[in-house]
């Protein structure tokens, strides 16, 4: 057993090897024997799925000493395809070695282990092929197959990593470790895309736990990390709420009652800030380039979370109720933001209801 | 094209050519144009391949000079790529080309050249460019562009099939009705990906869009293309899906039908129920419970029929379909469908309910006698006067041939007034009476019949004998032999003296080979029946499949 692990803590070495210029010193041999230790872990892999103590071990081993994204066992299945394609894309490779690699992940016969990489190239072909027409730069609609297919990938492996955490001990020393390992993920993208695809993932994981698919209470590693890194930094979680619809916004409040307080909070700070012009008779922001929502937006926005799950709607009621009597309790408009806003929701709803 | 180990020089300047022509397919045109050729350019990328693979670097340059140009540009059309196994080739290709040692700077670049064209092929980089961005997350988390592909085609399929359905759903709401041309484009993009596994939804769902327009909005090459994959088995699709595209598309309904007949004729047949799965599986059975299917495929039989001048084989299909016709409807649970008699001319009501019982034994000869009387008045007494009113009658008794069959059965073991059940055989073997053919049949069979009921009984018989008793009477009529071979048969199977006699009766009667067909069909339907029904005549049985066992090892 512990010459087992001894071979399974190679893994991370030779991963980080195949992605830097030491490759430079390899040889066909040298290269064959890397694709055959690919081909051993996978088998390991194969082996210990079903055996979940040995395959914690094995996780806990490939965690062991690493500063970059930790591995798990689950890194042992997908061995072959992760080397394979690393040393294709690394220029450093020598060109016997890589003609060694072209014939065996690419030539007739190569073994059922390695990946379908015709697959890879027609699925790629296919998603140009498939992929929506151009529309302005930004539109989220555009966007949305490439944002939904990142945040599967995203949910799946903080699943991965609920299934081969350890159950008890060190639960805060973990879950900072957790918040920092996903942070580090969501920085590879560009803002506005990270907070995309954190919230198709928060809209996935909400399908997945009102199917019961979770056994876990609220899922916790999964969720939980996500909406820590959202609320960590007050920018952050308003860039959020700046960026995305006020539909989407209000189902996830709806299912996640952590972001409830900070949202209303968020929208009652914007709320606050808006200011009324009575020559105009409408109201808008005061300080001109501040990241804010202008009166539709906000207006919108309640509306959203008035449309809501009764939980959420009698929440957010209240809280203009309050914020109105707060401000002066006024019932004309143009005198408090809260009084207008709640008039015009109440109004929105009525219609609805007659219709 | 010419099948030579070399790949003639013409076709590649003809393919480079194309290939400079289609860019990376941005044209409506060059679209289309590149999804026409894709079949024969993979053809012509294998034969590339073929002679690719015995060759160095050095030599393969030095053969074509221009493939770098040729492989390059195809590598950049995504129709190609997306194409069945055309990727798989211009992988292998490039592989070759690939050279372990390079010597010089030329021989360097060409090696840095094939490495960027595969790492444009599959890593996860955009299209056009390479991008790093969604790279570098992907391998933060521990995957490869395999598993983002795999994750992206599936979302980008969800979210066609969600703006497709769009207009099902709000039957009444005009302005949400996807545009027709949309429809088009969709299903162009989708014309090298039928065989994907992951675009199935996608697939059907243009299968059941229909828009409202009244001109078909799918092109026929995409039609064509996802019956050919249906066919070949490359793909599954949901039954309603099928059905959809049959009914849509004639040509694929006539395909299918003739890729069917095609696959019974040239299987060697060891039993009917593996003819019976294989109609099954082509779902064609299923599929004519839309009566303008069941009409289509019904055309084709005839013609089938026509052409072979009625091959016991072609008939032993028809009739089989006709079953698992019957046996699927009556299946069918949906609400609104349509009477059984419905499929049927109307002016053969009364004969077609009662062919569609169900054989009993029971009262069979009775019924039998029954379905004789009906279409005696039919054929006599209507003014049948066209070749082609009386062709529909006979096919209407034909294709529900088991009552022949069970007709002879009982011909022999229930020996009262055989003349009802004989008019029954003498019609289907010899329909046309302008010359008293089948009079003369009739009075010719009756004469082999009396001879072979006085032998039914005999425990002991020998083959002399028989045949002794079969050439009594003076047959003339070549139809007249059919429905003696036919009676013969039944004879040797369900009477006690025949079983004794019978392998070495049929060797002899089997001399000719049309003779060998019949006999064989007959083996054939007569165990499905036997296996059907249930019955424990295991003696029966037992010599049939003797029998049969005899006869395809020498065909």
């Amino acid at each position: 057993m512990e010459a087992l692990l001894e071979q399974v803590a190679q893994l991370p070495g030779l991963l980080a090897v195949s992605r830097s210029a030491l490759v430079r010193a390899w040889d066909a041999p040298t290269l064959g024997r890397a694709l055959e230790w690919a081909r051993y872990f996978q088998h390991l892999h194969g082996r210990f799925r079903a055996r979940p103590r040995l395959r914690a071990a094995l996780g806990r081993r490939l965690r062991q000493g690493q500063p970059g994204s930790p591995l798990g066992f689950r890194h042992l299945g997908r061995c072959a395809a992760l080397l394979g394609l690393a040393l294709l894309e690394n220029r450093a490779l020598p060109p016997a070695a890589c003609r060694r690699l072209l014939q065996s992940l690419l030539r007739p016969g190569a073994a059922a282990e390695a990946p379908s990489l015709a697959l890879l190239a027609r699925r790629k072909a296919a998603s140009r092929l498939l992929a929506p027409a151009p529309r302005p730069a930004g539109s989220p609609a555009a966007l949305e197959p490439q944002v939904r297919a990142e945040a599967q990938m995203l949910l799946a492996r903080l699943r991965e990593e609920e299934e081969e955490a350890e159950p008890g001990g060190g639960r805060a020393g973990e879950a900072r470790e957790r918040l920092r390992w996903v942070a580090g993920l969501l920085e590879q993208l560009p803002q506005p895309r990270a907070l995309r695809v954190v919230a198709a993932a928060l809209q996935q994981q909400r399908g997945g736990d009102e199917e019961g698919l979770r056994g876990r209470a609220g899922g916790g590693h999964v969720a939980g990390p996500l909406l820590s890194w959202l609320l960590e930094s007050q920018e952050r979680f308003s860039a959020f709420c700046l960026l995305l619809p006020g539909s989407l916004l209000a189902s996830l409040a709806a299912h996640y009652s952590q972001l409830r307080p900070p949202y209303l909070d968020l929208l009652t700070a914007w709320g606050s800030r808006l200011l009324y012009d009575p020559l105009q008779g409408r109201w808008h922001n005061s300080c001109l380039g501040e990241a804010e929502l202008s009166w539709e937006e906000l207006r919108e926005r309640f509306d959203c979370l008035c449309r809501g799950p009764a939980l959420l709607r009698g929440q957010t009621r209240a809280a203009l109720e309050l914020l109105k009597v707060q401000d002066g309790d006024f019932h004309i408009c143009g005198l408090s933001v809260w009084t207008d806003l709640l008039m015009e929701v109440e109004k929105s709803l009525r219609k609805e209801e007659e219709q | 094209m010419a099948q030579d180990t070399a790949v003639p020089k013409l076709n590649f300047e003809y393919w480079l050519d194309k290939a400079t022509e289609w860019g990376q397919a941005t044209t409506l045109e060059s679209q289309k144009d590149v999804c026409r050729h894709l079949p024969q350019l993979q053809e012509f990328l294998q034969q590339i391949y073929e002679t690719l693979k015995h060759m160095n670097s050095i030599e393969a340059i030095q053969q074509f000079p221009l493939i770098g140009q040729l492989l390059g540009r195809l590598c950049w059309n995504p129709f190609v790529i997306g194409y069945d196994e055309s990727q798989k080739t211009l992988m292998w290709c490039l592989c070759c080309l690939y050279s372990s040692e390079p010597q010089n700077p030329v021989e360097l670049k060409a090696n840095s050249w094939i490495r960027s064209l595969l790492c444009h092929l599959l890593s996860s980089s955009k299209w056009e460019s390479n991008e790093a961005g969604t790279n570098t997350f992907i391998s933060a988390l521990g995957y490869t562009s395999a598993d983002y592909y795999s994750h992206l085609v599936k979302n980008m399929v969800l979210s066609l099939v969600t703006e497709l359905k769009g207009n099902q759903f709000n039957g009444l709401n005009i302005q949400e009705r996807v545009p027709a041309s949309r429809v088009s484009e969709v299903s162009l993009f989708c014309l090298p990906l039928i065989t994907l596994p992951d675009l199935t939804p996608l697939l059907e769902t243009l299968l059941l869009c229909h828009g409202g327009a009244s001109q078909e909005l799918l092109s026929s090459e995409f039609l064509d293309a996802v019956n050919e994959a249906f066919l070949k088995k490359k793909i599954s699709l949901s039954e309603t899906a099928i059905f959809g595209l049959w009914l849509r598309h004639l040509p694929s309904l006539e395909k299918a039908t003739l890729y069917l007949l095609d696959q019974l004729v040239s299987i060697q047949m060891t039993s009917l129920e593996e003819v019976a799965c294989v109609v099954k599986d082509s779902l064609l059975p299923q599929a004519a419970s839309h009566p303008a299917i069941f009409r289509v495929v019904d055309e084709i039989f005839k013609n089938a029929l026509l052409e072979t001048d009625g091959a016991p084989e072609v008939m032993t299909i028809i009739q089989v379909f006709t079953q698992l016709f019957v046996q699927a409807h009556q299946n069918n649970n949906k609400q609104h469908k349509f009477p059984l008699k419905a499929y049927f001319s109307r002016h053969h009501q009364p004969l077609v309910i009662a062919l569609l019982r169900r054989p009993f034994s029971t009262h069979c000869s009775q019924h039998l006698k029954h379905i004789s009387e009906m279409l005696k008045t039919l054929v006599e007494d209507e003014s049948i006067r066209s070749f082609v009113d009386l062709f529909e009658i006979w096919f209407l008794i034909a294709r529900f041939g088991e009552w022949l069959d069970i007709a002879a059965e009982q011909l022999l073991k229930a020996s009262a007034e055989p003349d009802a059940l004989l008019w029954l055989l003498a019609f289907y073997y010899s329909p046309q009476n302008e010359n008293q053919q089948r009079t003369q049949t009739m009075v010719e069979a009756r004469g082999v019949y009396d001879q072979l009921v006085m032998l039914f009984s005999c425990t002991v018989l020998s083959v002399k004998d028989l045949q002794a008793a079969v050439h009594k009477t003076d047959t003339k009529q070549s139809c007249t032999q059919h429905l003696t071979t036919h009676l013969l048969t039944s004879f040797l199977l369900f009477s006690s003296g025949g079983h004794m006699i019978a392998q070495e009766f049929i060797s002899h009667i089997t001399g000719t080979s049309d003779a060998s067909k019949e006999v064989c069909s007959l083996l054939f339907r007569t165990a499905y029946r036997i296996n059907r029904n249930g019955e424990r005549n295991q003696r029966t049985v037992k010599l049939v499949n003797d029998l049969l066992q005899k006869l395809t090892l020498k065909v």
